[in-house]
């Protein structure tokens, strides 16, 4: 136990710093998010999509909705303390995973982004000021944010004493983290690179009118290529379902490619990388349909129904890989166990009930509307986060 | 394919003008571009799945070859028994090398053409060369990397070479005083990269160094500002410095990519602009690939007749470049004329897989 405490106080630099395993959703955790939410909507520059985001997904509204979701019947305590590994490419990442880890009753260290962010920092900054409250010491003294590098002995250090740990990254980075221990009894979860797809019903996009047609494409521009398709859950798929309507499809690809024009500046290396990836997708993968470019805003490749290792296939900076089935059920062999989200229209969770049952299909562990893609739930990437975070006491 | 460098060679590299150049290159470029075609499995994968259909087709419609694609792939249009020479070079950004397999026929050509070109700005006579590297026998160990190519292909214009770096990259200076005892008082050759001469003789001045008279020294240099782009040194600051301290007044700076190796671009005299020949071309692209007019910055895409064990012949490169005309600079050269303004931006990248 001393040693615990040892490398505790030795990573935060902070002698009360301890290990406190709470109830889910104490109240003392609601206020310190609430108010984290207000401070961030009230700092943060105005035009900051993920800030704002973030600001209306913390709020008190939201997170008592999350906490009804949660009534346990059972009895429930955080698991103690938790070890979030953190992504350096992605700003706002870290703090969701850190919200969990809370939420669920537990202390945190959190390793955060190494690149640097205006969103990470004003979030550290907000952090730090809550900290000082009074009523939030019991907080700041079992919470701690850390600069870590790749191979920093920290990250030894903290896995070996960790009751949980929670690795966000490249498969790269998940396996090196693996290799270091954590204790017996400890939970991991790896949220590690996968793909998503988009899957549109023909007739039902043909339906709409044109206004609520452009809407679909809009919010297909935004789960794209807001990270330039580097993000998990953007689609580099589309799968049109039903008889094909190349006029539709047409329409939908032209309109996604003017739409982009006006709201995606792309740069010229984005333009060399987009380029580069396309002519190396077509290297490892030999033989394409039709490849359509829309200037370099855009590209279109239409794959071939016998196309294998598809897991691999990626786009970047708005690249989709196309292809028109006659049923739902025919996606099956394009969905492996890498495939992360489905963003969908016209499709009802009826058929897709059906068609992941019926078909013992291996991936997809979340099916959202088109434009809900960046959502972020804590059921994800197949887990309910937040109770995997807690102990569970069964009472007979 | 047939070796139609051996007919070009013939021609002065310097003197054909745009509606000459433009049938001779064209239709050899079209030869080049064939043979790659039948002779590369990967470059004839990326032309069909293009649809590229190549009858009378423009040259600026030739599908490029991104440059990094080297680095991922190994890319031949020779028979695999017949690449003599692999040469690695860590170029654009990132960790990995590009590798270009050569024939000997390609090795070859890249030698002949290199010579042609640098016999307008050296003549034709072999000349003592001072060397601002290290001297590659002393390094078994270094592998053939661009900077051992370079001096390799350089080499062939010169005699009694003398390196004068030491294995820290730091300026020997007896070496360098005894060439110039010896041959400072005739022409002689003066070649190196161009961030190596500048730590040899421009970054810290001696009493002992001051003394050193260039004057009958024509240098050939290349490999890039980037490294003093930091310090704020220009191609102009570079000549005047050297001027001023050494009396060095005949100086080259050139580009090139390691992937085209030989069809270099060499300033022309005094007009401080880089010059396509005969055996290259240039085009200056925006961000979609559109051609872009005189005096416009943009991404540079180089064309070369010398590939043909590997098909380096259309290549996009990371470097911003900005033509300034054709045919009619000052110094004489004709062909295209342009500036390098180095590398593209970076582009900051979000997102949860390990990044492309």
């Amino acid at each position: 136990m001393s040693s615990k405490k040892n490398i505790l106080t030795q990573i935060t630099r902070n002698k009360n710093f301890s290990i406190n395993a709470r109830k889910p959703f104490d109240e003392n955790v609601i206020d310190f998010i609430s108010d984290f939410s207000n401070e961030i909507r009230r700092s943060s520059k105005k035009n900051n999509y993920d800030l704002m985001y973030l600001s209306l997904w913390c709020s008190r509204k939201k997170i008592n909705e999350l906490k009804k979701d949660y009534y346990f019947s059972q009895i429930r305590l955080g698991r103690g303390l938790i070890f979030h590994i953190c992504p350096s490419n992605v700003p706002t990442n870290f703090i969701y995973s850190f919200f969990f880890g809370l939420l669920s009753g537990n202390s945190n260290i959190v390793k955060i982004p190494s690149n640097t962010f205006y969103e990470k920092n004003l979030i550290l900054k907000v952090i730090n000021n809550l900290f000082k409250k009074k009523k939030y010491s019991n907080l700041k003294n079992s919470n701690f944010f850390i600069n870590l590098e790749r191979e920093d002995k920290k990250i030894d250090q903290v896995s070996s004493i960790c009751d949980g740990r929670l690795i966000w990254g490249g498969d790269k980075t998940i396996n090196e983290i693996r290799k270091k221990w954590i204790p017996e009894r400890a939970i991991e979860m790896t949220f590690s690179d996968r793909y998503s797809i988009s899957i549109i019903d023909i007739k039902k996009l043909k339906k709409l009118k044109i206004l609520r047609k452009q809407k679909i494409i809009r919010n297909f521009f935004y789960d794209t290529y807001i990270m330039n398709q580097l993000a998990c859950n953007s689609p580099h798929f589309v799968f049109w379902i039903g008889k094909i309507d190349k006029k539709l499809i047409n329409y939908f690809w032209e309109e996604l490619y003017h739409f982009s024009i006006k709201h995606y500046d792309i740069r010229e290396k984005i333009t060399v990388n987009k380029y580069t990836k396309m002519i190396k997708n077509i290297i490892d993968y030999k033989k394409f349909g039709n490849i359509k470019r829309y200037d370099n805003n855009l590209y279109v490749i239409d794959i071939k129904k016998n196309i294998s290792n598809i897991e691999n296939l990626r786009g970047f900076a708005g690249t989709f890989f196309q292809l028109n089935l006659s049923r739902l059920d025919q996606l099956k062999s394009y969905v492996s166990k890498k495939c992360q989200t489905a963003t969908y229209f016209g499709i009802s969770k009826k058929d897709f009930q059906k068609f992941i049952l019926e078909n013992e299909v291996e991936g997809i562990d979340r099916i959202v509307p088109i434009g809900n893609s960046f959502d972020i739930n804590q059921l994800w990437d197949g887990y309910d986060i937040i109770s995997n975070l807690t102990r569970l006491v069964n009472y007979e | 394919m047939y070796n139609f460098i051996d007919n070009l060679l013939k021609i002065d590299p310097y003197q054909i003008i745009k509606a000459e150049k433009n049938e001779l290159f064209r239709s050899y470029f079209e030869k080049l571009n064939d043979h790659h075609y039948d002779n590369c499995n990967e470059y004839k994968v990326i032309l069909d799945n293009l649809k590229f259909i190549k009858s009378n087709k423009n040259l600026e419609s030739y599908p490029m070859l991104p440059i990094n694609i080297f680095k991922d792939y190994n890319l031949i249009s020779s028979s695999k028994e017949k690449i003599v020479k692999k040469v690695l070079s860590s170029g654009t950004s990132g960790n990995s090398l590009s590798k270009i397999n050569l024939d000997k026929v390609n090795a070859l050509n890249q030698m002949k053409v290199l010579t042609k070109l640098l016999e307008t700005f050296i003549g034709s006579e072999r000349l003592p060369m001072l060397i601002f590297d290290q001297d590659p026998k002393n390094n078994p160990k270094i592998k053939f990397n661009a900077r051992v190519a370079a001096i390799h292909g350089f080499s062939l214009l010169g005699k009694d070479y003398c390196y004068v770096l030491d294995k820290n990259d730091d300026l020997i200076f007896e070496g360098l005083e005894n060439f110039v005892k010896k041959f400072g008082n005739q022409k002689f050759l003066i070649f190196g990269f161009t961030s190596l001469i500048y730590k040899a003789l421009l970054s810290q001045s001696s009493s002992n160094k001051d003394k050193i008279n260039l004057s009958n020294g024509i240098l050939i240099h290349g490999g890039g500002w980037k490294k003093l782009e930091k310090k704020k040194i220009k191609n102009r600051e570079f000549k005047k410095i050297l001027f001023e301290k050494y009396k060095l007044k005949s100086v080259f700076n050139y580009y090139g990519l390691v992937e085209q190796t030989g069809s270099i671009f060499i300033e022309g005299f005094d007009c401080n602009y880089l010059h396509t020949s005969i055996f290259s071309d240039i085009f200056i692209r925006d961000k979609n690939f559109n051609i872009l007019k005189k005096k416009q910055k943009g991404m540079i895409q180089l064309m070369s007749l010398l590939p043909s064990s590997y098909p380096g012949h259309n290549i996009l490169t990371e470097d911003v470049g900005e033509l300034i005309g054709e045919d009619d600079c000052k110094c004489g050269l004709k062909g295209k004329y342009f500036k390098v303004h180095g590398r593209l931006k970076d582009a900051e990248l979000r997102g949860c897989s390990d990044v492309i």
